[in-house]
């Protein structure tokens, strides 16, 4: 760490080596598209590193910037020029989840399937699920973090909650990656 | 955090299965070239947006010259926001909170979109808005975190800094739009 803050490139890259797949993961799953990831990805190992020196060990470095980047999803989810594209959002989860959604070689079947259905929601909606099941968020904390109401959060996650009870609900046509 | 006394459902066990590394993020070197890039980017940026601050404000200058002053008879008609024009902060007042709060309410009146689209007045407006939207983030990070106060103002003053050349922007579109 303190040779990181020194600027030593080798300690740089070898934070950039542990954290970095973590956290592109995390901003993938909340902002959907690749290159938005990508660009926010950039800014938070950016800032990360910027305010390395300010790192006072309280919670693992991890943690911290995975604060960071969660941040810089929610930075972007709430800029003006976001919310001037909201109409466009429409057409993007019309174009499929499989865009939006993260998988990999090796990946188990339900997962595939699970990534699928959070590709099918917002990203406003999957950024609430996402906080408030896995980060722990409070709805109120969530409505801070948003500038909302805590009924935005509640119903956002309601309505996630049915998109994806719907998603998973066997449909003809639709093909499962879970084996059974 | 929301207390996880209760079972989990199975949302969010199964969201806290997924592998938190399925992405994979390009490479030191390539983080650090971004890096390098968006630097200049932002060197290159800076003498443009002092031009462009300069060519507006020129524009408001010549456009209130001409305009301005006491409003001619016969425009009754017009929009209110001409008639009334961006409020002023009282000479000397130090840039508050209360002080913005006025001048946003001024833009609030604004329509979204003026008459006729100037590209690169338009890129200027979002541009600031994306900041503003940035900096207010940063500021309720550094309220919750309770920043030192000399950090909250710089902050703040950022943020007045950025809602006043909004606001010029802004008003240059209104006197374009009622000059045609």
């Amino acid at each position: 760490m303190a040779r990181a803050c020194a600027g030593d490139t080798a300690a740089r890259e070898a934070i950039y080596s542990v954290l970095a797949p973590a956290t592109l993961t995390l901003i993938r799953r909340i902002v959907g598209q690749r290159a938005v990831a990508e660009d926010i990805f950039q800014d938070t190992m950016m800032a990360m590193y910027e305010r390395l020196p300010q790192f006072r060990r309280e919670a693992p470095l991890g943690a911290w910037l995975r604060q960071i980047a969660l941040s810089r999803c929610l930075m972007y989810l709430r800029s003006p020029w976001r919310r001037m594209c909201l109409h466009l959002e429409a057409e993007h989860l019309a174009r499929g989840a499989a865009e939006a959604s993260l998988t990999m070689p090796g990946y188990r079947g339900e997962w595939i399937d699970l990534e699928r259905a959070l590709g099918t929601l917002a990203p406003t909606a999957r950024a609430v699920v996402w906080m408030y099941e896995v980060e722990g968020y409070s709805h109120e904390e969530i409505a801070r973090a948003f500038g909302r109401s805590v009924s935005f959060s509640k119903s956002q996650l309601a309505r996630a909650h049915a998109r994806l009870r719907a998603w998973f609900e066997p449909q003809e046509g639709r093909q499962s990656c879970t084996l059974i | 955090m929301h207390p996880d006394l209760d079972p989990q459902p199975p949302l969010a066990q199964l969201l806290r299965g997924l592998p938190e590394t399925a992405a994979r993020p390009y490479g030191f070197a390539e983080f650090e070239r971004r890096s390098r890039e968006r630097a200049r980017g932002a060197q290159r940026a800076m003498p443009a947006w002092t031009l462009l601050a300069v060519v507006i404000a020129a524009g408001v200058l010549a456009l209130s010259l001409r305009f301005g002053g006491r409003a001619p008879e016969g425009r009754g008609s017009a929009p209110a926001v001409e008639a009334t024009g961006p409020p002023r902060l009282p000479a000397g007042e130090p840039a508050t909170v209360v002080g913005t709060d006025i001048l946003e309410q001024w833009l609030a009146t604004l329509p979204r979109e003026p008459a006729v689209v100037h590209v690169g007045t338009r890129a200027a407006v979002t541009g600031l808005e994306d900041r503003l939207a940035q900096v207010d983030d940063l500021l309720s990070v550094a309220r919750v975190e309770q920043a030192r106060p000399a950090r909250l103002a710089a902050l703040q003053q950022e943020r007045t800094r950025l809602v006043g050349a909004l606001l010029q922007v802004r008003y240059a579109e209104t006197l374009v739009d009622e000059s045609r």
